[in-house]
């Protein structure tokens, strides 16, 4: 089983290699540059080829601990993916709704996701701790953040 | 060593009245901007310039190097409580930092970062002091040979920084310096591995790495344990008493390190990074008990902390008394130089001692004030961690999100975060140490690059590495400390047979 | 359940909020305007009349670099003299969009097309464009004015045996080409590699074996103190105090005529020693492709005013600029000159992208 896993990861970091040296092959090279561009690129991507399969035939060194870490709960997976397309989603809209409300509306979200109960300090949170950032930031430090569709 | 009346010159500024109120300005500032997500001394610096407008220089000046030192003393806060190193000369801090806030001891940790930091700085400004006119020779004798094998004792760190597989940690790093040859390539101008993507034509920035290899991360763990309790009591998070032992424990890591990475911190190019990982490496190399490191050990803690803010102060050398910027935050530096009309160099020690001894000897007095400010806030900013967890997750990954946004603007990077928070996290849980894969990621770049300015100097002759002494001694060194590992392990080996 | 209703409500209330923002998203995009976002769609400029314009909002300095630079610099200069001097009401922030040399910066200002973006530029806005790495060229602005100039200049170790680029340039002529390294701060095909290229081709040096070395982390003075390379190839604002101290050699400087100041007065044009060429680094501003004349006039005027006030002359001179004032017109037939001979010795070294 173990076994498996470094087969599966050693093929996976082949694959990679052998893209990342297939671009590397690609790249323009110039006569009079004795070490050129595509140089480092070829080694590390040769390099990472070689530990792929040492990977491959390794024998799994992994503790118990670090075996148990590997098993991740169904309803957690869940919840990591719920974070992961919230988080998706604020990326994709911050700078069309702006960022106070769009950070409100994450970090209220999120938490009562993640199963925080306490409503109204999870609101007083999610709304005056963007508003405080968005200040320091936009008003103090003249760093803008997206203002959106708040008139500010 | 200036004439002891400029030296003095130089107290005077820094003892008045307005010379303590701005130190006390630029390090107060400093170390609230440093705390702000993403926003490390660069940023700080660059902000304050319009301000000093018109001001006083020498005073001025004080002000700026207060902000400068007081981000880098702040930026270490995110590092230890959240995993979510801000600046580059941080990421080591979190190897030992986190662990301990972790196990409750949140306020100790913080207080242990405050003090190898305030020895750190204080050593090193008293080494600046001394020998700043002097060392600068030493800051312009590195040319690209050196700093190739600087990098590479640099990297052959990797080993000692991987639990378990060597082969794992060697995978880790080749990964992470594959990352950095993504975007223009200095030497050519070849575009490399870019995708046809223009916000990867500069690379991947530093932060979105570290934020997501260490802090987004981290969250997918939080979201595992979520409903734990939150960490001890505030009362025993927030603690700073430190025993005797503990105390004892830091003043070994913060001697040798506050003169390592002065020295470190004069090379330009090199600062405080190579300075914190060195710190870190070299303290768990001559450890009695090298096994304790990365669990929230006190001298893994010291070593790094102490070593960056060292180099802190070891960057003024060539800035100060050659006018060289050494790495992006001195350039920015050296724009608030010049807009106050002074031109940093070799003649400034003699043009504008007060300015020289002034900004210097302000450094004693930001030091102490960075202590004395930071202490009593330490039991208040630790009991971040009371936060209920799902509040704690959904902070941190806004705090890493605005951090990566306020340096690129661009909603293309908060993409590449999220990617690698996936990667961090899968590494984790295949036991790929994220530490090598950042390290070859900082220093892969930086190495690749003066290796090839060395080869194209030689017109392609490698024996240039070879026949310069430093970079010999280097090289050497590399060797030894990759070997040396090996050789005590089967040592260890012989022992048990 | 309940995650699911909180995550259902969250994507409703997305979704509105989409809607709403979709409207003005035009607006919304460019942060830090404010009451352009009401009169959204119009970008300010139906209300007025063709004769005269003025922002309806506040106004946003781009600098497509980030922050600390040459570009953000000048923008920050800008913004505050602009407003510290009441030339312009409105309120100024200056944006730092950085990525690919500029080019990130570029497209941003094009896709978002409104009169009340400028943004700051120099040669690299001619140069990234012919390398290759930028979708947007010079072409695709409206120039509005340049404001100021710096110089580059030449410099080595103290102890090389040239004296002069004159004397330099004779020597590589002489077959040691391949044996002498120039190091510059930016990449191949950008400012200082093109700058030494430029006089070398000017002196009849064959230019295409030159070894060239680029340090981005401004480590050319170490490298030619330390003798790793020969030449630095840099901005004169860069190297001057280390002339002054003798640290380093100038060989020239790369202006018409000798500049003022005790220490670069002696430093020798390359002109006066024979090699007819001359390189200004220029910076100044442009705008977004639509722009009315009104606009363009308004800016080239505000800016004028800047160029001439007391309060930007000590900026200038803390910083080292020279005063380059050039109105839009001037500034676009001076582009087109640069862009030619840009192009021209991109493709001698065969580094032309078409």
């Amino acid at each position: 089983m173990t076994r498996n896993v470094n087969r599966i990861i050693g093929l996976i970091l082949a694959l990679l290699a052998t893209g990342y040296l297939l671009l590397s092959y690609q790249l323009p090279t110039y006569d009079y540059i004795p070490v050129d561009a595509d140089v480092i690129p070829k080694a590390l991507g040769w390099l990472l080829l070689i530990l792929s399969v040492a990977l491959f035939f390794s024998k799994d060194q992994d503790s118990e601990e670090q075996k148990a870490k590997r098993h991740v709960a169904k309803k957690d997976v869940k919840a990591m993916a719920g974070v992961f397309g919230i988080t998706l989603i604020y990326i994709m809209l911050l700078e069309v709704v702006g960022f106070i409300v769009m950070t409100s509306i994450f970090v209220f979200f999120c938490s009562l996701f993640l199963g925080y109960r306490q409503h109204v300090v999870n609101a007083i949170v999610s709304i005056s701790f963007p508003i405080f950032i968005y200040s320091i930031f936009v008003f103090l430090l003249n760093i803008n953040l997206p203002q959106g569709i708040l008139p500010l | 060593m200036g004439s002891l009346e400029e030296i003095l010159t130089g107290f005077q500024v820094a003892i008045s009245l307005e010379g303590i109120m701005f130190v006390l300005l630029g390090v107060f500032v400093g170390t609230f901007i440093g705390m702000l997500p993403g926003l490390g001394p660069i940023t700080a610096i660059a902000i304050m310039i319009p301000i000093t407008y018109g001001m006083d220089p020498a005073l001025a000046l004080v002000m700026m190097a207060g902000v400068y030192y007081g981000a880098v003393f702040g930026g270490s806060t995110s590092s230890i409580l959240l995993n979510a190193p801000g600046i580059s000369g941080t990421v080591a801090s979190s190897f030992d930092g986190y662990p301990m806030a972790q196990n409750g001891q949140a306020g100790k940790a913080l207080a242990i970062a405050a003090i190898s930091s305030f020895i750190g700085g204080t050593i090193s400004v008293v080494l600046l002091m001394a020998f700043a006119p002097m060392l600068s020779s030493v800051a312009v004798s590195f040319g690209p040979p050196a700093y190739f094998a600087l990098m590479l004792l640099g990297l052959t760190a990797i080993a000692s920084l991987s639990e378990g597989s060597t082969l794992k940690a060697l995978i880790s790093a080749v990964v992470g310096f594959m990352v950095a040859t993504i975007g223009i390539d200095p030497q050519t101008g070849t575009a490399r591995f870019d995708f046809g993507v223009p916000r990867l034509l500069d690379g991947i920035d530093f932060l979105v790495i570290a934020l997501g290899l260490f802090a987004i991360s981290e969250v997918g763990y939080l979201v595992i344990n979520r409903f734990k309790a939150s960490f001890a009591s505030a009362k025993e998070l927030g603690s700073l008493k430190l025993s005797k032992q503990d105390l004892k424990d830091i003043s070994g890591p913060a001697g040798r390190q506050s003169i390592l990475g002065f020295i470190l911190g004069i090379l330009p190019g090199a600062g405080a990074t190579i300075a914190s990982f060195i710190g870190y490496i070299s303290e768990k190399r001559i450890s009695k008990n090298p096994e304790k490191f990365g669990k929230g050990y006190i001298k893994g803690l010291a070593g790094p902390e102490t070593a960056n803010n060292a180099a802190t102060s070891g960057s003024f050398v060539p800035l100060l008394s050659l006018g060289i910027p050494g790495s992006g935050t001195t350039a920015v530096m050296l724009g608030a130089f010049l807009v106050l009309g002074i031109q940093p160099g070799p003649m400034l020690m003699g043009d504008h001692p007060d300015v020289f001894w002034g900004v210097i000897a302000s450094m004693y007095i930001g030091n102490i004030f960075l202590l004395v400010l930071n202490l009593p806030l330490i039991p208040y900013i630790a009991r971040v961690l009371t936060t209920p967890r799902p509040l704690l997750i959904s902070l941190v990954m806004m705090f890493s999100l605005i951090g990566v946004y306020s340096i690129s603007f661009s909603t293309f990077d908060l993409y590449l975060l999220l990617g690698f928070g996936v990667l961090g996290f899968l590494m984790r849980m295949f036991a790929f140490p994220a530490p090598p894969f950042i390290l070859a990621f900082i220093l892969g770049g930086m190495m690749e690059q003066s290796f090839r300015q060395a080869m194209t100097s030689s017109q392609g002759n490698l024996s240039v590495f070879f026949t310069n002494n430093i970079s010999l001694a280097l090289i050497i060194l590399s060797v030894l400390s990759f070997a040396f590992p090996i050789i005590q392990s089967m040592r260890q080996k012989k022992k048990q047979a | 359940m309940r995650k699911v209703l909180a995550s259902s409500l969250f994507a409703l209330m997305l979704i509105v909020l989409a809607a709403c923002g979709g409207g003005d998203s035009e607006s919304a995009e460019g942060n830090g305007s404010d009451e352009s976002s009401e009169s959204s769609g119009d970008n300010g400029e139906s209300s007025s009349e063709e004769s005269s314009w003025t922002p309806a909002g506040s106004i946003e300095v781009v600098a497509p670099a980030g922050a600390g630079g040459g570009w953000d610099t000048t923008a920050r200069m800008t913004a505050q003299t602009l407003t510290e001097e009441g030339i312009i009401e409105q309120d100024m922030g200056v944006v730092n969009k950085p990525g690919a040399g500029g080019a990130v910066g570029w497209s941003y200002i094009a896709n978002q097309n409104d009169p009340h973006n400028i943004f700051v530029s120099s040669s690299p806005l001619l140069l990234v464009p012919l390398n290759g790495q930028s979708e947007h060229t010079y072409e695709d602005f409206t120039p509005i004015a340049n404001v100021i100039a710096d110089y580059g200049a030449f410099v080595t170790g103290p102890d090389a045996e040239w004296d002069t680029l004159d004397e330099l340039f004779q020597d590589m002529k002489d077959g040691n080409a391949s044996e002498i390294t120039v190091v510059g701060t930016s990449a191949p095909g950008s400012m200082d590699h093109i700058q030494f290229i430029r006089f070398a081709r000017a002196a009849g040096v064959d230019v295409s074996n030159i070894s060239y070395v680029s340090d981005p982390d401004a480590g050319g003075v170490t490298q030619v103190m330390n003798g790793s390379a020969d030449v630095f190839s840099t901005g004169i604002g860069d190297v001057t105090e280390q002339i002054r101290s003798g640290d380093v050699k100038p060989l020239a400087v790369t202006s018409e005529e000798r500049l003022d100041g005790d220490t670069l007065g002696e430093i020798p044009t390359a002109k006066e020693q024979g090699i007819d060429e001359t390189f200004v680094n220029w910076r100044g501003f442009f705008g977004p492709p639509d722009m009315t004349d009104a606009q363009v006039a308004y800016y080239e005027n505000k800016l004028k005013e800047m160029s001439d006030s007391e309060a930007f002359a000590d900026i200038r001179e803390n910083y080292a600029w020279d005063e380059m004032y050039m109105d839009s017109e001037e500034y676009q037939t001076f582009l087109e000159e640069e862009n030619q001979v840009f192009k021209d010795i991109l493709s001698d070294l065969d580094m032309l992208e078409e």
